[in-house]
């Protein structure tokens, strides 16, 4: 049995592997190469749009089956260097034989136990919150505080800083690298403030390239190496060096990590049978070549821009279920909203995406993407709450009767995720005197909240 | 053969996404004497139209967008040569340097903001991923380009977008290029905020602004606007 690649392996082979441009990558060897598999697995034209929640699990395995195929045809590309990095099926085997089933993050009785699940597990799926939605400085340390402050929350992300003391973070540049350091210790703090000093952390969100999370993990009074490193990389299936520097340094560190990267819908891999392969192939890929302790498997849709539309939700749930059910890792996922705090439709998309994840056997989501995830201070930890108890509650339902849920939701929301309500920033959802949700956003939330309890999400158990 | 069949070989030659058979279609069309912008008018555009509303409705990909505006382009360099000004006819002519700025690798949009503008006989130079503000400026003296496009997902690299004005403003060179703005955490107001010319919420409308802003340019506007032109911003809180 040959043993997965040594990263120092992987990153010979980010230099030696078969050359290949980004253009042919792009617009050949992934369109080309899926489609086919597609094809040879019959599987093109399944997605179900009037069951957004797949319920065939025979389904579920010729797609795992079609992703394994994909993930030792294709490899990463290194867009650095142009090479692919390739591994072989005993590598790939091996790779997914010793990856984690179990993982605590964080430290103590603060700290949080990642599960591999199957679909309807009872054990829950976890949920970090909020994405690095971007916020003013002057209400980070509050908004990580009372997201942290959530009980359901398992484990904090918070957002991401633009700006330290002031100035501007630039990336790429020691601005970056210094708010990297800032940025770590303003989360410990935030986690320490709530009197969840062992709570897990995931970051650093603001990181974007290499410099920031040189500043932010594993440097003292930051994250700690039993916080999971975020490491995020480009679709559809390419490294670079940005993202294998940060891959080193959390080895360096002794640490954890999740590396993630949605498959598009729309995008190379094409149609949402496309998109769920190319996302088994990659999550696949990140235990062989990037070492990764939490996988991805996360879709997005280039079209509508979000993941709570009918082909992004079947797609999640495909991919979830692919994976939950044909390995033992621990499966991450993210179901990206469109509209903002302030709105029902907001809760409703995240109802959706989020009882899909849980049900479909992921072990870690995190969310939401408030506003699309592109409004500065556009998230409130009101809907961090709301998504970590849907994702706690939803674990054990049956995934025909999740089904029935987000076919009641859709028709509420679907008409407007092209042009949506992005709602109001946290300055205005929130009363900033008292740090509590205006009446109208808890009414909102309470309302929302009864309506899933109502379609059978067990919120009130 | 007609003039019909190449120009229809012409556009089933774009929406296939083939560079060589644009290429040939394109020759014997100049040879043909077919004027330059009824081959356009003819062919390209109708057959960007085709993959365009395709890709809306989940027929074609992201792929077969960009291979399309390769394809177009392979056809426009042996047509724009041959354009005359009597040939324009209000036609959108004009060069832009485009790409994803510093500190950012994403590209899906730009890719397609690219192929839409090559489509309508724009001249598109993509300078990539992880482009300088001095990148672009330098390009865009080079390529003597009238727009320089900037797009962005990741938040921290907005700061450049104001980088590249800025250091247009002290070169005292703002007025030779309009500047426009658009991808993920870009709005309106940060369209103003950093006196940029135009902003586009997503591929279409980005492409739209450069347009209206090369039409503009013939019309003898010059950069900077006054206030940007801003296509498809949502109103929020």
């Amino acid at each position: 049995m040959k043993n997965k690649p040594d990263i120092l392996e992987v990153l010979h082979r980010a230099t030696t592997g078969e050359y290949c441009t980004q253009k042919e990558w792009d617009t050949k060897k992934i369109p080309l190469t899926i489609s086919r598999i597609l094809k040879e697995h019959g599987l093109a034209k399944t997605c179900d749009m009037e069951n957004p929640v797949n319920m065939d699990m025979e389904l579920a395995d010729k797609f795992y089956a079609a992703g394994y195929q994909a993930a030792l045809e294709l490899g990463y590309l290194c867009t650095d260097t142009d090479r692919i990095i390739a591994v072989s099926q005993e590598e790939l085997d091996d790779a997914l034989k010793h990856a984690p089933s179990e993982l605590t993050v964080g430290e103590g009785k603060d700290a949080t136990v990642l599960k591999a699940r199957t679909p309807s597990d009872p054990y829950p799926l976890k949920a970090a919150t909020s994405l690095g939605i971007t916020l003013s400085e002057d209400i980070y340390a509050d908004m990580a505080y009372l997201i942290a402050n959530e009980r359901e929350v398992d484990i904090l992300e918070a957002g991401s800083l633009t700006t330290i003391h002031g100035y501007e973070v630039l990336s790429g540049t020691p601005t970056e690298t210094r708010m990297g350091y800032e940025h770590g210790v303003m989360h410990r703090e935030a986690r320490r403030k709530a009197g969840r000093p062992g709570m897990g952390g995931m970051g650093s969100i603001s990181a974007i390239t290499e410099y920031g999370q040189f500043g932010a993990y594993g440097t003292p009074g930051g994250f700690r190496n039993t916080d999971l490193a975020l490491i995020l990389f480009p679709s559809e299936m390419k490294v670079d060096y940005r993202t294998l520097h940060k891959v080193v340094h959390t080895l360096n560190m002794g640490g954890i990590m999740k590396c993630d990267s949605p498959g598009m819908i729309g995008g190379m891999p094409g149609p949402a049978e496309g998109a769920v392969i190319s996302s088994i192939a990659c999550a696949l890929l990140s235990y062989a070549i990037l070492h990764t302790h939490v996988g991805g498997g996360e879709i997005y849709d280039v079209r509508y821009l979000a993941t709570v539309n009918r082909e992004g939700l079947w797609a999640l749930s495909m991919t979830n279920q692919a994976l939950s059910r044909n390995t033992h890792t621990l499966v991450h996922n993210i179901s990206n909203q469109v509209s903002g705090p302030g709105t029902e439709n907001l809760l409703r998309e995240i109802a959706a995406g989020v009882s899909i994840i849980a049900a479909s056997g992921a072990s870690l989501t995190t969310g939401p993407r408030s506003a699309g995830g592109k409004l500065n201070d556009f998230v409130t930890p009101l809907e961090c709450r709301f998504l970590a108890e849907v994702a706690h509650a939803a674990s054990p339902m049956e995934l025909s009767k999740v089904n029935e849920v987000v076919k009641a939701l859709l028709p509420k929301y679907e008409d407007s995720i092209k042009e949506p309500d992005l709602g109001v920033p946290f300055q205005k959802a929130y009363n900033m005197e008292t740090l509590e949700p205006t009446p109208e956003w808890e009414a909102a939330y309470r309302k929302v909240k009864a309506e899933c309890i109502e379609l059978g999400i067990p919120l009130d158990a | 053969m007609t003039t019909q069949e190449i120009l229809d070989g012409l556009k089933q030659a774009v929406i296939d996404g083939d560079e060589d058979s644009a290429a040939s279609f394109a020759a014997q069309a100049i040879d043909a004497e077919i004027k330059p912008m009824d081959i356009i008018k003819g062919a390209i555009n109708p057959a960007m139209d085709v993959v365009g509303q395709a890709f809306e409705d989940g027929d074609a990909y992201l792929p077969e967008l960009i291979l399309a505006g390769d394809a177009a382009r392979a056809a426009l360099d042996l047509i724009i040569p041959t354009i005359s000004t009597d040939d324009l006819d209000g036609s959108v002519q004009g060069t832009v340097v485009i790409g994803t700025i510093y500190g950012d690798a994403h590209d899906i949009g730009k890719n397609i903001v690219s192929a839409i503008l090559a489509a309508h006989g724009i001249k598109v130079v993509d300078l990539g991923i992880n482009v300088s503000p001095k990148q672009y400026i330098e390009a865009a003296f080079a390529e003597d380009a009238d727009v320089i496009a900037i797009s962005s997902l990741i938040t921290t690299s907005l700061p450049y977008h104001r980088e590249v004005i800025n250091n247009l403003v002290d070169r005292g060179e703002r007025d030779k290029f309009f500047v426009v703005v658009g991808g993920g955490p870009v709005t309106a107001e940060w369209t103003t905020q950093i006196g940029a010319d135009g902003y586009g919420r997503d591929a279409r409308d980005a492409a739209l602004v450069v347009t209206q802003l090369l039409e503009g340019l013939a019309e003898g506007n010059k950069a900077p606007l006054a206030a940007p032109i801003l296509v498809g911003a949502l109103e929020h809180g």
